[in-house]
């Protein structure tokens, strides 16, 4: 079956990019300045303690063994120690991934609600003012940097406001309603930032359907211009739409570095540049992994979903 | 065989000339064009000319800091006395320096590994393009920070780190401009007489791919500069005294309840500036590549 051929193609693919992104993140990681075992011991150390740490963490090793290591480290789930907190690094990213998902998954959320409606309203009325207007708005959110929008959100509903906390997370188990409070500020200057792409495509694709015959039956059979719109037209021009909102879903994860900053989200934004900080070596290589892997497996999941409800995609070249 | 020669010239212009007739018509392309070539004036006069700013960038003057915006400092003043106005407007240059060194940088390394894998196909393609998608795999500002901090910040590093985030995007476009032209007739032409294969590249393979070049560049300026204000806002950009737009919103914001100014004009100014590349590209993509395959 063609999708399935597809589909193993597009796994083996993504097998060789994975053995390259941890080339590059281990060859990245270690042009960084600093000797890892003086950072560890501190300035005063003598040399024979620094000698004696490297022997025991494998720095003396030549780089193709460490890397040999390292990769057969993290295949078993392990990706070392962390210099600063001195905790596993995989403990480190498992408390703060998941708040990294929440913020892109609400972020992602907001903007479908915004960029939906205004991609059906400009469809709607095409080429008027109103259209013109709604693909502005979208258009401005894709203008300003992501730690811009989320300094304007702090700006005009915090600090003039005064509705909403401007710092920090609380965990939805803990308390649900103290975590959408300090969810609400982040997820909304991300979902502004990412309106644009989605409501285009929902404005050209729901263009495209509503010029279609089975339009024109649908109103004939004196369907009201409602029903035509949301029941039928929209049904059909989901696909392109739901393609674009998982590759926006993976710009926003991609996004929460610099949100995480502004916000003071602790999550895997965060926990990486505080790893760059610290020139803590081992906490920033799983740190890069994890988010690549996950950009990576949202825009394959995207990919793959597009190819299996258009088929048209698979004899389409190699990508 | 000159009759040819002529004749494809001819179509050539005729091509062009079209071109030039439906950029004009189009509205998006025009704006964006109008605010990229002020912004351009801006930065080339302001270069030669630097005198012509009111306050030198630099001079600070403590006991007028954050002065709110005057006749004397139309945008105000910031947190050292500093007027924001000579400091967003020279902030111009470095923008632009970033955006199109970087861009340019992309453009020869993409285009060439574009051009190369879709011409010869088979196993060069496939090596040159899977690496490609490992660098694609990396969300572009993570891969940017990374490439900055092991260098250690600076505007030259910052330029390396974006050229180098967005080659595989160029690359991309021109494989597929490559792959599209590799069976035409014109090529089979070229080689049955024996060209060489980089007068093939030059001569017939780029230029078609020109157009989709031109779109994927213009929207991917707009991109570093997005990138590089948030590269300075984050520390690991480029590095103060430099009147970095990121970086004097980084600095203000800390004055955002006194001396919203600090904060409001070099923004305005990035929106501007992105906002004119995206216009451009667009309307670029609406003459050239109608039906859309350009990746963004």
């Amino acid at each position: 079956m063609a999708f399935a051929n597809y589909l193993a193609k597009r796994l083996g693919f993504m097998a060789v990019t994975l053995f390259l992104v941890t080339l590059i993140t281990f060859g990245l990681t270690n042009i960084l300045p600093g000797n890892v075992a003086l950072l560890i011991l501190g300035p005063n150390a003598n040399a024979e303690s620094i000698a004696q740490l490297e022997a025991q963490l494998g720095l003396n090793q030549p780089l193709f063994v460490q890397y040999v290591d390292w990769i057969v480290n993290l295949a078993q789930g392990d990706m070392g120690m962390s210099l600063r907190y001195n905790t596993p690094v995989v403990d480190q990213i498992a408390v703060r991934l998941p708040r990294s998902l929440l913020l892109a998954v609400s972020a992602t959320a907001v903007s479908v609600t915004l960029s939906i409606p205004l991609g059906i309203i400009a469809a709607v009325k095409k080429n008027t003012p109103t259209d013109l207007t709604a693909s502005m708005l979208a258009f401005l959110g894709l203008s300003l940097p992501i730690f811009l929008w989320g300094l304007v959100f702090i700006y005009a509903f915090a600090l003039t406001i005064n509705g909403f906390p401007t710092r920090g997370y609380v965990s939805p188990w803990v308390d649900p309603v103290g975590a959408l409070h300090h969810l609400v500020l982040p997820a909304s200057a991300m979902g502004v930032a990412l309106t644009a792409y989605i409501m285009r495509m929902t404005r050209s694709s729901m263009i495209d359907e509503l010029s279609e015959d089975y339009v024109e039956f649908a109103r004939s059979k004196g369907l009201s211009e409602r029903a035509v719109v949301l029941r039928h037209a929209l049904k059909n021009a989901a696909i392109p739409v739901i393609t674009v909102i998982a590759f926006q879903f993976s710009y926003a994860f991609g996004g929460v570095v610099v949100l995480e900053e502004v916000f003071s989200w602790p999550g895997i934004g965060r926990l990486t540049l505080t790893a760059i900080e610290n020139r803590d070596i081992p906490l920033l290589q799983g740190c890069i992994i994890v988010i690549a892997l996950i950009y990576m497996l949202s825009n394959f999941l995207a990919d793959a979903f597009y190819a299996y409800v258009d088929p048209r995609i698979r004899y389409g070249g190699s990508d | 065989m000159s009759s040819e020669r002529f004749s494809i010239s001819d179509e050539r212009k005729a091509h062009y000339g079209r071109f030039i007739r439906q950029f004009r018509r189009n509205q998006k392309a025009m704006i964006g064009l109008g605010i990229v070539v002020s912004l351009f004036v801006i930065a080339i006069v302001t270069s030669l000319f630097p005198e012509i700013v009111p306050y030198d960038p630099g001079a600070t003057n403590v006991p007028n800091r954050e002065a709110a915006p005057s006749l004397s400092h139309p945008m105000g003043t910031d947190e050292l006395g500093r007027d924001v106005f000579s400091r967003v407007v020279l902030g111009t240059q470095i923008s632009l320096y970033v955006g199109f060194t970087s861009i340019s940088a992309a453009m020869v390394m993409g285009t060439s590994i574009g051009i190369v894998a879709g011409y010869y196909q088979g196993l060069t393609d496939e090596a040159l393009m899977r690496a490609m998608d490992a660098m694609m795999s990396f969300p572009p500002i993570l891969l940017a920070l990374t490439i900055v901090a092991v260098m250690e910040p600076s505007l030259n590093n910052v330029i390396i780190a974006l050229a180098l985030v967005y080659t595989p995007f160029i690359a991309r476009v021109a494989r597929s401009a490559a792959l599209s032209v590799r069976n035409e007739s014109y090529i089979e032409a070229a080689e049955a007489r024996g060209e060489s294969d980089l007068y093939i590249i030059f001569r017939e393979v780029l230029p078609n791919c020109v157009g989709p070049l031109l779109v994927q560049g213009s929207i991917n300026i707009a991109f570093t500069m997005l990138l590089e204000a948030s590269l300075s806002f984050l520390g690991l950009g480029v590095q103060p005294p430099e009147p970095s737009w990121g970086l004097m919103i980084n600095s203000g914001w800390a004055y955002m309840g006194d001396a919203p100014w600090m904060v409001f004009f070099p923004a305005a100014a990035i929106a501007t500036a992105v906002i004119g590349f995206n216009l451009l590209g667009d309307g670029l993509r609406d003459v050239l590549d109608p039906k859309g395959e350009i990746i963004e």
